[in-house]
């Protein structure tokens, strides 16, 4: 049969089936549904279904908030780093010592590491950063696959 | 509850609409019914606005189509990779059928005799049979009266490949009623 006659003999056919009727069971099942979301406390709703007086006093609320940390980060900051600015630590002399020599081994081993990442770490380092981007664009394009195979448009191709 | 009478009216009035298009795109009666329910609730929750509004059928279809859609890609492919229920469905097939029966409109007295009466049944029940991914095109092209291209945009894949779906489906369907014309 010709493509052409074949779409329209399925169209008349396909037209031409009476309407199905929605089960007895259907209405029930929706009222009850509805009953149910029609029950539920209005702040478990979405907020653009609460009432307008709760959605107006949390929208005020919210900016009242956004307002109070915009306003008292900065005068926070500043207490902090006066306070910080204005305790003095009794030092003596042997703790003194200790700081110096405190600082001299952390020197010393900021400069051991610093010479094995230039020595031993750093040639590698564009190479295994290339290697995490490629493995990332394999879990991506795995997970892409995977997607369309089980989750996605597999009942459409 | 409040406006549950209206509401309860604008379910009647379109139930039989949303069930039927879910049912046709779906070719199951209960996952249709579940699909309508989920429709109505959404209507429900802007029925203060969808109940004056000329366009309430249109948005309906609308809906029904997309809840289809997305009940046909995030649940069954994902239900059927990991249940292979695709045998059970098989085996359950009779049972569907019976349960279309039960939903199709009575033919209106003697407009129809048993002989087409029957053949309709057998074509609503190839219809079912079909795959999804022929199933689902055909129904969107004849009976929702959307375009190849509108069709392809709507599902997410090419034009040829919703045309070569579409006449599979036709072929199907053509031998269906090919045997039902030979057994006469």
């Amino acid at each position: 049969m010709h493509p052409v006659e074949l779409q329209g003999r399925i169209d008349r056919e396909l037209k031409s089936l009476p309407a199905l009727r929605a089960p007895g069971t259907l209405l029930p099942r929706v009222l009850a549904a509805v009953r149910h979301w029609a029950d539920r406390p209005w702040y478990a709703r979405a907020w653009f279904t609460w009432p307008m007086w709760w959605r107006v006093a949390s929208a005020v609320a919210l900016l009242a908030v956004l307002a109070g940390v915009g306003v008292a980060l900065p005068v926070v900051q500043d207490s902090v780093a006066a306070r910080a600015a204005a305790v003095h630590l009794p030092v003596s002399v042997s703790a003194s010592v200790d700081v110096a020599a405190a600082a001299r081994r952390v020197v010393v081993i900021a400069s051991t590491l610093r010479t094995l990442w230039v020595a031993i770490a750093g040639p590698f380092v564009a190479y295994a950063f290339l290697l995490l981007v490629l493995m990332g664009l394999l879990c991506a394009a795995c997970a892409a696959a995977l997607n369309r195979v089980a989750f996605g448009r597999t009942a459409h191709s | 509850m409040t406006g549950s009478d209206p509401f309860e009216a604008f379910v009647r009035k379109y139930q039989d609409m949303v069930f039927g298009t879910a049912a046709r795109l779906l070719g199951n009666p209960m996952e249709a019914e579940d699909v309508a329910q989920v429709v109505f609730l959404r209507a429900f929750q802007r029925f203060p606005a969808l109940a004056a509004s000329p366009t309430a059928g249109g948005w309906l279809k609308t809906v029904t189509r997309n809840e289809c859609l997305n009940h046909l890609t995030r649940y069954r492919a994902r239900w059927r990779l990991f249940s292979e229920m695709t045998s059970a469905r098989d085996e359950s097939d009779s049972e569907s059928d019976q349960s279309f029966e039960a939903t199709l409109a009575a033919p209106d007295s003697s407009a129809l005799d048993a002989e087409q009466q029957d053949q309709r049944v057998r074509l609503e029940a190839a219809l079912q049979r079909l795959p999804d991914h022929q199933r689902v095109p055909l129904v969107l092209f004849h009976m929702e009266d959307m375009s190849y291209q509108s069709i392809a945009d709507t599902l997410g894949v090419s034009l040829g490949k919703v045309k070569t779906d579409i006449h599979r489906g036709r072929e199907t369907l053509r031998r269906q009623l090919k045997d039902d014309d030979a057994s006469r």
